[in-house]
């Protein structure tokens, strides 16, 4: 007895996914195993590569659109938003105020949405068949919302080179007001059935620490890094679009462990529920689109424009050579950056513990993959 | 003195001490470096006074037909400071010293660059492709890649041939 405990048992390698419910999609990763512990995981990742960079290079500027919807699939205007206003930028387009308003609506929306989903799928990674279904009840409402404005629902696309491409329906107004009204009492309703379990925090405080120093060093971005105890968030530190207009806190716990990554999305729904707010209070009337040249040829030079998508940092890392084609398009994603700590949270923990550690990073495979 | 003066003042002192050359593209400071001082660099640039850019943020490869430039985009996230390091790599011989030591986090990254364009980390801990399979030939996002699948290529080339 006293040997298995100082040498350990034999090593056992176990490869889970890419075909599996718990792994959000295509991820696949071999856990080196000590009886139930963690000793070490080589992640794999590329199942789902599409070469949208080298794609890219093939198209012109506006036929990239869609293709950014298929990024990270859950929060698709974000990647319009982001990728419209690098191109902005390098050509130095304004943006109509009424779109800029429409565009920060639709995006809070989606992250919302976004962690919606989270949620329901980080319940269900830990057996949490009820809680999956409470938040994906009312992100249809928002599915319904992003189909009055552009006529589809998960891949929005509804964002151009200059603007917006659609007027909502009138009854995208009231259907908004009627969400926003609804949706303090259903995150209540999450978090009473998910959160405030009793099993669940057991199985998530102290589990997946992920300190300060290690998440900065590791160039971990959004939520995860919140919840480490940065206070840092691309809307405050560097606004882009109208962000610096509103009125909002940016999150920060402290406790670095699964259960705070996940609170903090409660509370980052909270914060987008006050801006939406303060946007459809504030929303001119006026254009939609700016005026555009119909060819659309940025000079030479290149720009870097990042905005806080719902899983971590964006970043487009646009090369121009003055021709109707972009030279290069560098997607930075920010949960392809963040599964690099999966060997720092995960490791020492069981393995019930590395799902649960996992589904906190909410990893997307179509933002990982490219 | 505001923080971009500062910086601006950090990068031309870093400039001159590793031969490279400053200018600047729409909001972000550019410093322009041959391979070899990259280390030597982005450590100064990691460590500026008043304005540390301390967190990397990305690193991405480009293809220039006569070279490859690697490009850290660094910001920090106790200040508004950002800088973007231009490394020129060779072509013929694509070696850059790895930043793994510095910070970790470049590890994904700098795969990446080297699954795309072959450029080879020195020092990196674990170099392979990361996005595309073990014995996939050539790298994709140079320029001078053949998009087409080999057999596909092969009758374009008997083709071209009759013509």
């Amino acid at each position: 007895m006293a040997d298995i405990l100082t040498e350990g048992t034999e090593e056992l390698l176990l490869n889970m996914g890419p075909q599996h419910p718990s792994m959000h999609g295509v991820f696949r990763m071999i856990v080196h195993l000590q009886g139930e512990t963690v000793t070490g995981i080589e992640p794999k990742i590329g199942y789902l590569h599409r070469g949208l960079e080298k794609l890219a290079e093939s198209r012109t500027y506006a036929q990239f659109i869609p293709y950014t919807d298929r990024l990270d699939y859950l929060a698709s205007p974000h990647n319009n938003m982001a990728y419209c206003q690098a191109v902005e930028k390098l050509m130095g387009i304004e943006v109509p105020e009424r779109a800029e308003y429409l565009r920060i609506i639709l995006a809070e929306l989606a992250r919302i949405a976004s962690h919606q989903v989270f949620i329901a799928s980080a319940a269900l990674d830990m057996a949490g068949w009820t809680a999956w279904g409470y938040p994906f009840r009312d992100r249809e409402r928002i599915l319904d919302l992003f189909e009055m404005v552009s006529g589809s629902r998960l891949t929005v696309n509804c964002m151009r080179i200059g603007g917006i491409s659609h007027e909502p329906l009138p009854e995208f107004w009231p259907a908004l007001e009627s969400f926003l009204a609804d949706m303090p009492e259903k995150l209540e309703e999450y978090y009473n059935i998910y959160l405030g379990n009793e099993i669940a925090q057991a199985r998530m405080k102290k589990i997946g620490i992920l300190t300060k120093e290690k998440a900065e060093e590791l160039s971990i971005t959004g939520p995860a890094l919140r919840a480490s105890g940065v206070q840092y968030d691309v809307r405050k530190a560097e606004p882009y679009g109208i962000y610096d207009r509103f009125d909002f806190d940016v999150p920060v716990l402290y406790g670095c462990d699964t259960f705070d990554r996940n609170l903090i999305r409660f509370m980052e729904i909270n914060e987008s529920l006050k801006i939406i707010q303060q946007a459809v209070r504030d929303i001119p009337e006026g254009p939609i689109m700016a005026k555009v040249p119909k060819v659309i040829k940025p000079p030479v030079g290149e720009v870097y424009h990042r905005v806080e998508n719902p899983k971590g940092e964006l970043g487009f890392y646009i090369v121009s050579n003055g021709t109707t084609k972009p030279e290069r398009v560098k997607i930075r994603s920010g949960t392809f950056v963040n599964l690099q700590c999966l060997n720092e949270i995960a490791v020492g923990t069981y393995v019930q513990d590395l799902i649960a550690s996992f589904a906190s990073l909410d990893a997307v495979l179509g933002e990982v993959d490219k | 003195m505001g923080n971009k003066e500062v910086l601006r003042k950090n990068v031309e002192e870093l400039a001159s001490r590793v031969n490279g050359t400053v200018e600047e593209m729409l909001d972000y400071l550019v410093l322009t470096v041959k391979a070899p001082y990259i280390t030597e660099t982005l450590t100064a640039a990691k460590n500026f006074k008043e304005t540390p850019c301390d967190f990397l943020h990305d690193i991405a490869g480009v293809d220039k037909m006569d070279h490859f430039e690697v490009v850290y985009h660094l910001t920090s996230l106790r200040g508004p400071q950002k800088l973007r390091v231009k490394a020129i790599v060779d072509r013929e011989n694509p070696v850059i010293d790895s930043v793994t030591r510095i910070w970790p986090g470049a590890n994904f990254m700098e795969r990446e660059a080297y699954d795309m364009f072959g450029i080879q980390f020195k020092g990196h801990p674990n170099l392979k492709r990361i996005y595309l399979w073990d014995d996939f030939e050539g790298f994709p996002l140079r320029k001078d890649y053949v998009t087409e699948p080999p057999e596909v290529r092969n009758i374009m080339r008997v083709r071209r041939a009759d013509e």
